[in-house]
């Protein structure tokens, strides 16, 4: 048996795979290390023995500029987006039934890009991104609630109408970069692939609150969801009451990316690829929520340090690698799968 | 006490007045029906008859438009959900397996209604699960991933997990489909089983020999209404089945198990 029970006193039983351990435990040294990484590498790095003090606010001079100015906030705006794109992608994955339900597909990320493009081509010189990003992500989803007829209930009516709200919305940002300035585009584009560059600790704020207090919230609905893998009606029959599970899931899946994408921009593939990846890994059934976070913020925080110190990939936006990453390393799994039959 | 007994139905599952409907589609206008305590009820009838409909109605998966289900003669919706499925459990006609889950965790899952958020596991789950993957012949799957398993050794395993669930009412809605002859055999024999152990059954099923050899309540319907019921040596006639499937048939003794069997006739 690969699962032993973590017992506490006699009110607490719950049942733990030891693979998933150690792939979460494995994924937490990995972003340690990486944040350590990203803190110390390059021309402007701190010098290890000056990171302490950096950290704790000590320090002065330049090492304080690079840690509260420059890397500390994106580090950590960067942990925590992560996380929630992955938290948020297993769960659509979960209450779609379909690997494929992300805020990607789903239409959310590219609501996000049309309201930033919306906002960028309204108030031109100010440009409120990541506010024009909430509210395009908000709006798209209550198209997609309003298109569907019976709001979430419909996992394949869920879908292809955010096919088509995505579909209308990059239309649209096409639309608004061909409106704006040649300066504005610039910015515009460079939102709309996702970036972590020059975030503040405000940000930082922002996203960690989403993920501290939406979090835990998934985690209760995590029984029901993985009932509701065997179809509403077993779930149902279990007595997993199905439609307020579902609800609350896409709420909560909803928060978490509207959250990321407003201080990340619309980062792709993270939230398709984290729970994906994770579930291989561990080779258990889903959601595994706690495990598509850390994937979620391991793959983000990766990529983005590969954006500030490869000298093949420097200054892009971090949306563009994790494009890349997520991409070739799902389809290497997909097709490691196909041989072996268990897709 | 016989006027106390005739008040209340009899059986501990039981539908009164029920008007069941898929948003405006009646399926079922106006049915009451009872399922007989220690029973081996089946449910016959042609497609789109309503039959896995009222299943789902008495599993309270489907919410009736009008009248009530009975559990222990309370109306089911007044019990918790997890109070409910301790003493009902129901295998929907096609049941999804999650991606990349082993036999044993599928049948643990059946072990939602006994569990708390934070007593999730505990010695009557393990005992419970245990038995299930015995009574179901499948202990040595318990490691296998559900996908790679074979119709009736998947089967099996669904039906594994509602027993892991311990609830003396089992209702199966086609137990049966996609599966070869054989392994409908096979199935249905672990059903009587099940039976003969002390549980309440009720199936949906398409095939009235199989249904006259194994049940000790038929229930046949048409068009949303129950045309007969009861024991199917009394009920199952050639007329019945004439009426209800359009079929022109004669009816013999099975040779093997003495129940009626159905042998359409030649069209002429």
């Amino acid at each position: 048996m690969s699962a032993t029970t973590l017992r506490l006193g006699g009110w607490l039983s719950l049942p733990v795979r030891r693979r998933s351990v150690v792939v979460g435990g494995a994924l937490a040294a990995g972003i340690v290390v990486i944040a350590l990484l990203s803190l110390t590498l390059g021309r402007l790095g701190i010098a290890p023995a000056d990171l302490m003090p950096a950290i704790l606010g000590h320090s002065t001079g330049p090492d304080a500029i690079v840690f509260e100015v420059l890397r500390g906030p994106r580090l950590v705006v960067g942990i925590a987006a992560g996380a929630a794109f992955g938290v948020s992608g297993a769960l659509f994955q979960t209450v779609t039934r379909n690997p494929l339900g992300s805020p990607d597909v789903i239409g959310l990320t590219s609501g996000a890009s049309a309201g930033a493009a919306a906002f960028g081509l309204l108030w031109t010189g100010i440009l409120p991104l990541p506010v024009g990003a909430l509210v395009g992500a908000l709006a798209a989803m209550a198209l997609v609630w309003l298109g569907t007829g019976r709001g979430f209930s419909s996992p394949a009516r869920m879908l292809l109408v955010g096919i088509g709200v995505s579909a209308m919305s990059l239309a649209f940002v096409q639309y608004a970069i061909t409106r704006v300035g040649v300066e504005q585009a610039t910015v515009l584009a460079s939102f709309l692939n996702g970036s972590l560059a020059s975030r503040t600790w405000g940000h930082a704020a922002l996203i960690w609150v989403s993920v501290v207090v939406l979090l835990p919230c998934a985690l209760l609905t995590t029984r029901r969801l993985q009932l509701m893998e065997m179809g509403d009606e077993q779930a149902d029959a279990l007595g997993a009451r199905s439609a307020p599970a579902r609800s609350w899931a896409v709420l909560i899946a909803i928060g978490l990316a509207t959250a990321a994408v407003s201080v990340a921009g619309p980062v792709a593939f993270i939230a398709l690829t984290a729970p994906q990846i994770a579930r291989r890994l561990t080779r258990s059934a889903g959601p595994n929520l706690v495990l598509s976070a850390l994937m979620g913020a391991f793959l983000l925080t990766l990529a983005d340090l590969l954006t500030q110190q490869s000298p093949f990939a420097v200054q892009l936006p971090v949306g563009v690698l994790t494009a890349v990453i997520g991409g070739i390393y799902l389809g290497y799994l997909l097709v490691a799968q196909w041989k072996k039959g268990t897709v | 006490m016989e006027a106390s007994a005739a008040s209340k139905p009899a059986g501990r599952l039981a539908g009164l007045g029920l008007r069941l409907a898929y948003d405006r589609r009646v399926v079922v206008p106006d049915l009451s029906v009872e399922i007989p305590d220690g029973g081996f009820t089946i449910i016959v009838g042609p497609n789109a008859c309503g039959k896995s409909t009222l299943l789902k109605a008495l599993s309270r998966t489907l919410k009736p438009e009008a009248g009530t289900v009975l559990l222990e003669g309370a109306p089911i919706d007044s019990y918790r959900s997890k109070a409910v499925a301790r003493q009902l459990a129901m295998l929907p006609q096609s049941p999804i397996a999650p991606e990349s889950i082993t036999v044993r965790d599928l049948v643990a899952r059946g072990r939602y209604p006994h569990q708390g958020l934070l007593r999730q596991w505990s010695a009557a789950d393990e005992r419970a699960v245990t038995g299930a993957l015995e009574s179901t012949a499948s202990m040595e799957l318990a490691d296998r991933y559900v996908a790679e398993l074979s119709g009736g050794q998947r089967q099996r395993v669904w039906i594994a997990m509602v027993l892991a669930q311990q609830a003396d009412l089992l209702l199966l809605d086609e137990p049966t489909t996609f599966l070869d002859i054989a392994h409908q055999y096979e199935v249905l024999e672990l059903c009587s089983r099940l039976h003969a152990e002390g549980r309440t059954l009720v199936a949906v099923l398409h095939d009235l020999n199989q249904a006259a050899r194994y049940a000790t309540n038929l229930v046949v319907m048409k068009e949303g209404r129950i045309v007969a019921e009861g024991d199917p040596r009394e009920v199952l006639t050639a007329a019945l089945v004439e009426e209800v499937f359009g079929l022109p048939c004669v009816i013999i003794p099975d040779p093997e198990a003495g129940t009626p069997l159905v042998v359409p006739k030649v069209p002429a």
